[in-house]
């Protein structure tokens, strides 16, 4: 066995010890709990046979870009440079644990300490932790954090109103963080065009939070939301959830008084990788920096005067404070943050905002060529889009889904499968390597289900 | 030192990007919400950043560049080959709402694990969707107080656990809104019987406890103890942190568990990537099985052939009282493929990778409390157990107190002292328990020359100069970093001037 540097000697180690067999080293197992048989699995493999096994099993997925592809519904078909992965997977870092010694470990924590400024810099504001597991629970813990540091002056207790239009699958996240530890979560009323609607919104005032994101589930920015923090007022924490390559064009929402901002990290630095791992963002004003979870890195002096980086404020952390922790989270996505930071490095300002850019540029030209189909209604005509937009098909749009895929389109993600009443919207998904022949393709397969369903 | 801020050259980019399909699209952007000032990122080239990266992996301590002692934490060796295939399209590239049909080899991979893992732990249904351990343990205490919900027990609100738990298991299940139970382990390290019996009560959600325990050794009362808890009406859960020391010799079903983690980041080798991504996945009995997350891969036989050509189709299935979802999507898929491939390497034998844990546990163990004549000559003082027993599992711990009283110098220094050798720490002050703990765990992939020289360099330590092992680390990129100061200060980012 390859893996094994002792196999072959264990008898000698074993007579070293004065121990007769391997049997002699679990005999402190009582019998009744013994398991005596072998495990009834499949025989041992050399690496040729699960590399060829893995390239038949992981060959029979159809990757997103052997096809025209318009699915995202939070996730982004990217493209990672290639020195990303090819660092990132350096063994230095890729077999390092968690950096709690600082002295052998400041490459890694310098890497760190730069993604908290990038992420701090891209969202503005002050404060950002080293990741959390995906914007989900990034959102979710954003909001017991919240509701930590808002709680007392608060006068609706314990409440946070959450945006009506965040996904159910985020949402079901969210739920499963707050249910237990005395959170009441409301919903944030949007009018029937997508938008925050700005007078209900008043209610949320004396809340200990308001979860909104921007843009929401359909693509579509929401002005309305820059208004949000007078509205809500300094007592009620305002998290924002973001597409964080849109701000490369979009306001950071700490200009616009956001308390917390999440989101998904992965298009900075991983491939979507059938959902993780990815990495979420979190940053916050300094306020709620001791009651925020995760690892968080500072910089500091070495003895002998030397700039040195280390982790800090683990006091608020689970290995210390237990069951008073701000939160359980121990194994974060360090590496993934650090692909995500050798990305937004190799972009740089500029590259940022060009990627943005192209992005906002698919989505307008696939938009307008997507509503040009006669019985395709935009859900809401008159919002703008970043990624994704929505449609209104004559029929239901699974129905339309599997029609494309047979005609080898990815056309989209059926929003019925979040919302029962939204079974004929089509959530269509663009990204920087969106063409103009994968439009093409769209616009012909949808328009090709059209047809037939309304023969 | 250089930092990567200190990059700020030719605007423009470190990376090539095609021009944007359409020229004004900013415009589609309403002027109210348009970004003011772009972030101030470094400007960059590429051989720049492939320098500075590199540097900064040279200054990083991993598995890769030496031994890596980290008891609790199962930093073995991570096969190449694992990493190779995450590179495939058929992950990389891969969207988890792609429809099934486009996905079978994928959800044959899940399958396959889920099946694998509840082999291994005697449980009934593994979901993968929890990414890391600490969430596999929330997702299982989620699991189990809807249990009690559904059986109407809303009165159970108290989760028991040792004192020599890891720090995640209360913080777990607080999260969840349960009040913690704290039980004292008795005088030997071990699960106190009667401290657990006087702990339980109509009011008992569950008891959470890893076996071995975190000084390494087993409890062998641990069917007493379910007992125990099953007949005040509470749940068993097992943290599997500790899983590569029993793996194939016992499970936590055979124990009395209901309910289990498993660490796919200590004991299936998925790299630990300085602090993650991890994964998590829990395996449960059938009584909690309608409560796991969703999906879960499941299958049924087809007459194609399937998509695989083993005869099936796949499909993602959601539990009837489904908690819901613990992230977003399925889990670290990345990181199950990972661990699928390290498991095919070893197949039935895995029990093999168990045996030599704990063979070089105690091999390690043996070398460091029986020195030779030299050795017993020159050194200050002798470590001392910290739980007396013949044979350890995967891991052992070691108190420093006879030094510190001795000398002064104190496990933290040996620990720093370790590092000007080569070595990665072994786990600092943990568990609790034992004052003056090191926590050494050495895996199964270190061989017996890498255990001799480290049992020989850690009785040299212990006869070195005090003042010597006091001010160390000597020869590491930085020296002692001061820790108070960093927590002081707060220089958590990069301050710009401009």
């Amino acid at each position: 066995m390859d893996q094994l540097p002792n196999l072959g000697r264990e008898q000698e180690m074993l007579d070293s010890m004065g121990l007769k067999s391997i049997d002699d080293l679990f005999s402190d197992i009582p019998e009744d709990v013994r398991r005596m048989d072998p495990l009834p699995l499949r025989g041992p493999q050399s690496e040729e046979e699960i590399w060829a096994d893995a390239q038949h099993l992981l060959g029979a997925n159809i990757d997103l870009d052997s096809r025209p592809s318009f699915l995202s519904a939070g996730l982004a078909r990217n493209f990672v440079p290639t020195m990303v992965p090819m660092l990132a997977t350096r063994g230095e870092f890729l077999t390092s644990y968690t950096p709690y010694q600082p002295e052998v470990s400041q490459g890694m924590l310098q890497a760190m300490w730069e993604f908290q400024t990038m992420v701090s810099e891209l969202v503005g504001l002050p404060v950002s932790n080293v990741s959390m597991y995906d914007a989900s629970t990034a959102a979710a813990e954003a909001i017991t954090t919240a509701v930590r540091v808002k709680g007392r002056k608060a006068t609706q207790k314990g409440v946070v109103y959450v945006s009506q239009f965040v996904p159910p699958h985020r949402l079901s996240v969210i739920e499963n963080y707050t249910q237990g530890v005395g959170i009441e979560l409301r919903t944030l009323e949007h009018n029937s065009d997508g938008m925050v609607n700005l007078e209900a919104a008043s209610v949320a005032a004396g809340a200990c939070a308001v979860y909104v994101e921007q843009p929401n589930a359909f693509g579509e920015l929401d002005e309305g939301i820059t208004q949000m923090k007078e509205i809500i007022g300094e007592n009620t924490a305002l998290i924002i959830g973001v597409d964080a390559v849109s701000l490369g064009i979009v306001e950071a929402p700490g200009n616009y008084g956001a308390d917390i901002v999440v989101g998904e990290g992965q298009p900075f630095g991983i491939g979507p990788t059938a959902g993780g791992p990815i990495y979420g963002l979190f940053a916050c004003k300094k306020d709620y920096l001791r009651l925020m979870p995760g690892r968080i890195v500072g910089k500091t002096l070495d003895e002998d005067g030397n700039d040195a980086f280390t982790l800090t404020l683990s006091t608020r952390e689970q290995h210390i404070r237990r069951h008073r922790a701000t939160s359980n989270i121990c194994s974060n996505e360090t590496l993934i943050a650090l692909m995500g930071a050798m990305h937004m490095a190799l972009l740089g300002p500029e590259g940022l905002e060009k990627l943005a850019l192209r992005v906002a540029a698919t989505t307008e030209v696939t938009k307008q060529a997507i509503s040009g189909i006669p019985g395709v209604e935009l859900v809401d005509p008159n919002t703008p889009n970043f990624r994704e937009f929505a449609v209104k098909l004559p029929g239901n749009a699974a129905d339309a889904v599997a029609h494309m895929d047979a005609a080898g389109v990815l056309g989209g993600f059926p929003m019925g499968e979040w919302w029962d009443s939204m079974s004929s919207y089509l959530l269509i998904g663009c990204d920087e390597r969106t063409t103009q022949s994968d439009i093409d393709a769209l616009v012909s397969a949808l328009t090709a289900w059209v047809e037939e369903v309304s023969a | 030192m250089s930092e990567i801020f200190d990059f700020n050259g030719a605007k423009g980019s470190g990376w090539s990007q095609p021009e944007p399909m359409k020229k004004d699209a900013i415009n589609t952007v309403p002027s109210s919400l348009r970004r003011s000032t772009l972030p101030r990122w470094p400007r960059a080239s590429e051989p720049e950043l492939v320098r500075h990266y590199t540097w900064l992996s040279q200054r990083n301590f991993g598995i890769d560049t030496g031994f890596y002692p980290l008891g609790s934490c199962t930093m073995k060796h991570n096969p190449r080959i694992n990493e190779r295939i995450v590179q495939l399209p058929g992950i990389d590239r891969i969207h988890p709402l792609q429809p099934e049909h486009q996905i079978q080899g994928l959800l044959s991979i899940f399958y396959e694990m889920q099946e694998m893992l509840e082999i291994c732990a005697g449980m009934d249904q593994v979901t993968l969707q929890p990414v890391a351990g600490a969430q596999g343990e929330f997702t299982a205490i989620r699991c189990i107080q809807e249990y009690h919900r559904q059986n109407g027990d809303i009165q159970r609100d108290k989760v028991i656990v040792p004192d020599s738990a890891h720090g995640t298991n209360p913080a777990s299940a607080a999260m969840c809104g349960y009040e913690i139970v704290e039980i004292p382990s008795g005088d030997d390290g071990r699960l106190d019987l009667d401290a657990l019996r006087a702990a339980v009560g109509e009011d008992t959600a569950a008891m959470m406890i890893t076996n071995p325990s975190t000084l390494g050794i087993f409890e062998p009362d641990i069917a007493e103890a379910a007992e125990i808890v099953h007949t005040a009406g509470g749940q068993m859960y097992y943290d599997g942190a500790n899983f590569n020391a029993i793996l194939g010799k016992t499970d936590p079903g055979r124990m009395g568990f209901d309910a289990v983690h498993y660490n796919l980041h200590k004991t299936f080798s998925q790299p630990h990537g300085g602090g993650g991504p991890g994964s998590g996945p829990i395996g449960v009995k059938s009584h909690l099985a309608d409560f796991l997350p969703s999906p879960i891969a499941d299958r049924e036989e087809t007459e194609d052939g399937g998509a695989t050509g083993d005869g099936y189709r796949y499909f993602w299935r959601t539990p009837p009282n489904s908690i819901g979802k613990v992230q977003q999507w399925h889990g670290n898929s990345g990181a199950v493929v990972r661990a699928w491939a390290y498991y095919r390497r070893y197949g039935r034998e895995l029990e093999l990778m168990s045996e030599h844990a704990v063979l070089n546990a105690n091999y390690l163990r043996h070398q460091i409390m029986n020195p030779n004549q030299e050795h017993q000559k020159s050194i200050h003082s002798m470590p001392v157990d910290g739980a007396p027993t013949e044979v350890v599992k995967h891991e052992f711990t070691l108190s420093m107190m006879p030094l510190k009283e001795t000398t002064g110098v104190t496990g933290k220094d040996i620990a720093k002292r370790l590092l000007d050798y080569g070595y990665m720490s072994p786990t600092l002050y943990f568990p609790m328990i034992v004052p003056e703990c090191l926590m050494i765990e050495p895996t199964e992939t270190e061989s017996r020359e890498v255990l001799d020289k480290f049992a020989e360099d850690f009785l040299t330590i212990l006869s070195e100069d005090p003042e010597v092992i006091q001010t160390a680390p000597h020869t590491t990129d930085v020296r002692r970093v001061d820790e108070v100061l960093a927590a002081r200060t707060l220089v958590l980012r990069k301050e710009f001037e401009d």
